[in-house]
């Protein structure tokens, strides 16, 4: 029998959590590493992950060093284990296919030799030497966990990548903040004004959100390199962030000449373009991967369903049908599909759609859940829930499978976003 | 293949060993020099974020003695349907109230904040919640409160006044609110 890694993985919780406490909290504005790249030999795709219902690549780690080097072992498992892709094998029972070593030293700083090795081809596929000057476990852990999902499908992991979300304070103030994709070390950002819709731009560098402040709505943006906000469109009215393009261009929803309508500017909040003249309600406009086509929210029908037009405004054309309420439309990164939330028998659940209006399925059915946002590879969906009582982020499968609260049970949040690649 | 990874490390060497090179999907020999780089691997959000400038636009705040005469005036809520912003009957009577107490007090402006219950995308709701405001200063606009004197604030189901799952709760958070404010 194989051990499962959900096992494993239960065991080393409570002492990672504990770690985790104990060394994130001495850190300094920005911490490096320094990466030696010993040996980069690769030949082939262990898990085509593309193709549906492909087996677990069966994997075994071995971890050795100090007490704490568990907590990386527990991280890189659960990120693997999060993705489906991977089938965690007990180093005491043979079936491994690949095995994945770490080796801890926390003597000086923290560094690591992380190795992966074809045990049917018995050869080393990846060696690599992590070094950072401080104690930094978590996002150490990703990124060995990234390298190692790099080797095993060809693709870029998220375990890197962050989720931009609103907290909610006693005071029923919402506060923008971001976390690490597994809801690890929550930051603040922004807490002036009531802050709302908010996205990222593609390059993962600027945050841009609204804010209503002094009773006006305004669109903000945020530079995360130097912290420094500035203020990218306001009118007259309500001005709701909806989306980026891959060339820079800013989708957002404004009531400026009265009604609520969709318009684009540039990243310096210039060459406005209206794109949707109705009497109606329009909000929530996002542009696909590719920024050729817009998915919006329109009550022209009467009543709020999914649209999509060029990002031109032309050619518009109604994508759902089911139900009388959905919203908050959300692209997949192939293009392809678009999750949204929908009502069904009274709740909110997650829906995902073909562009075309096919293949429709819902993939929540517990509580009220919304606000869905894919990850940047697709694998996963990040959306808001209170299905346990408190409302709280989950992230799934995009298939529905593997629900999960990141959030902790204390804390009010909502309204995910899903960050692109960054820069490392 | 000598030669490809020959222009990678010359790539490499000329951007400054910015970027990891992840191992490429063909087989590449190990290289003979170590390549080093250093990565960026976490940002702490600072204490302080610098903030753009706001300014308030077209109001003034009120002198103590124009709060003290304000706070006599209490304008009640005015409410509405589920999913719906055109005015009901029962909310005539204090539309009325409202719009005599502009005309006999010229110095003060008002402010409408509409609200929604919490059911629904905030999105959406923030435009339903302008939709109530907006319909609310069209009635007041009807009874001849001249239009410049009136603006309107969308609030969403961002400030709810109770948070019960219930229907009474649901109906007294989507209203329309007055705030009344100093005239320029």
């Amino acid at each position: 029998m194989k051990k499962k890694g959900s096992e494993v993985r239960g065991q080393g919780s409570g002492v990672a959590y504990a770690t985790f406490i104990a060394y994130c909290i001495p850190y300094v504005l920005s911490i490096l590493f320094l990466f030696s790249l010993v040996t980069t030999s690769h030949a082939r795709i262990y898990i085509d992950i593309s193709s549906p219902g492909a087996r677990k690549l069966p994997v075994t780690i071995i971890t050795t060093g100090p007490m704490q080097s568990k907590e990386i072992e527990w991280i890189v498992k659960s990120d693997l284990d999060a993705t489906g892709v991977f089938e965690m094998v007990d180093p005491d029972i043979p079936g491994a296919e690949i095995i994945v070593t770490l080796d801890v030293d926390m003597s000086v700083g923290l560094k690591v030799v992380l190795s992966v090795r074809d045990l049917i081809e018995n050869r080393e596929v990846l060696k690599k030497r992590l070094d950072a000057s401080t104690v930094i476990i978590r996002p150490m852990a990703h990124s060995i966990a990234d390298d190692i999902y790099k080797v095993a499908t060809g693709k870029d992991g998220v375990f890197r990548t962050k989720i931009s979300y609103l907290k909610e304070l006693a005071s029923g103030k919402k506060e923008l903040q971001y976390m690490d994709w597994d809801g690890f070390n929550s930051k603040k950002i922004i807490s002036r004004g009531l802050t709302t819709s908010h996205n990222w731009g593609q390059d993962g560098r600027y945050l841009f959100y609204s804010s209503e402040r002094k009773r006006q709505w305004k669109i903000y943006v945020l530079d995360l390199d130097n912290f420094t906000e500035s203020l990218l469109f306001s009118s007259k009215g309500l001005n709701i962030v909806g989306g980026t393009s891959p060339d820079g261009l800013i989708s957002f929803s404004s009531s400026k000449d009265g009604s609520s309508e969709i318009y684009t500017v540039n990243k310096y909040g210039k060459n406005l373009k209206k794109l949707t003249r109705a009497f109606g309600i329009d909000v929530s406009p996002v542009f696909s991967p590719d920024g050729k086509t817009i998915a919006f929210v329109s009550d022209r029908g009467g009543t709020p369903q999914i649209y999509v037009m060029t990002s031109q405004g032309k050619n518009m054309r109604r994508v759902t049908y089911e139900g009388s309420y959905n919203t908050s439309p959300a692209w997949s990164p192939d293009g392809e599909g678009i999750a949204y939330t929908g009502r069904s028998n009274g709740k909110f659940q997650i829906f995902v759609v073909q562009s075309d209006g096919t293949d429709l399925r819902q993939l929540t059915f517990s509580g009220n859940n919304e606000s869905p946002s894919f990850s940047p590879d697709g694998t996963f969906l990040v959306f808001d829930s209170d299905r346990d009582g408190k409302r709280g982020i989950y992230v799934m499968r995009s298939n529905g499978e593997a629900q999960k609260k990141i959030t902790s049970n204390r804390v009010k949040a909502m309204t995910p976003e899903w960050s692109p690649y960054l820069k490392k | 293949m000598k030669k490809l990874v020959a222009v990678c490390l010359l790539i490499f060497a000329v951007s400054c060993t910015k970027t990891y090179t992840r191992p490429s999907e063909e087989e590449v020999k190990p290289p003979k020099e170590i390549q080093e780089e250093v990565m960026k691997v976490e940002e702490e959000a600072p204490e302080e974020i610098a903030y753009a400038r706001d300014e308030q636009i077209g109001e003034r705040d009120l002198s103590p003695a124009e709060v003290a005469e304000v706070a006599k005036m209490v304008f009640s809520d005015i409410h509405f349907d589920y999913d719906k912003y055109n005015i009901r009957p029962d909310a005539r009577p204090m539309l009325d109230q409202v719009a005599s107490f502009m005309s006999e007090n010229g110095d003060y402006n008002i402010v409408i904040e509409g609200h929604c219950d919490e059911r629904g995308t905030n999105e959406y709701n923030l435009a339903l919640g302008e939709r109530r405001a907006k319909s609310t200063k069209n009635y007041l606009v009807s009874l001849g409160v001249s239009s410049p004197r009136i603006s309107t604030v969308t609030f969403g189901e961002e400030k709810p006044l109770c948070t019960d799952t219930s229907e009474t709760c649901w109906q007294s958070n989507r209203r329309a609110h007055f705030v009344v404010t100093g005239r320029r």
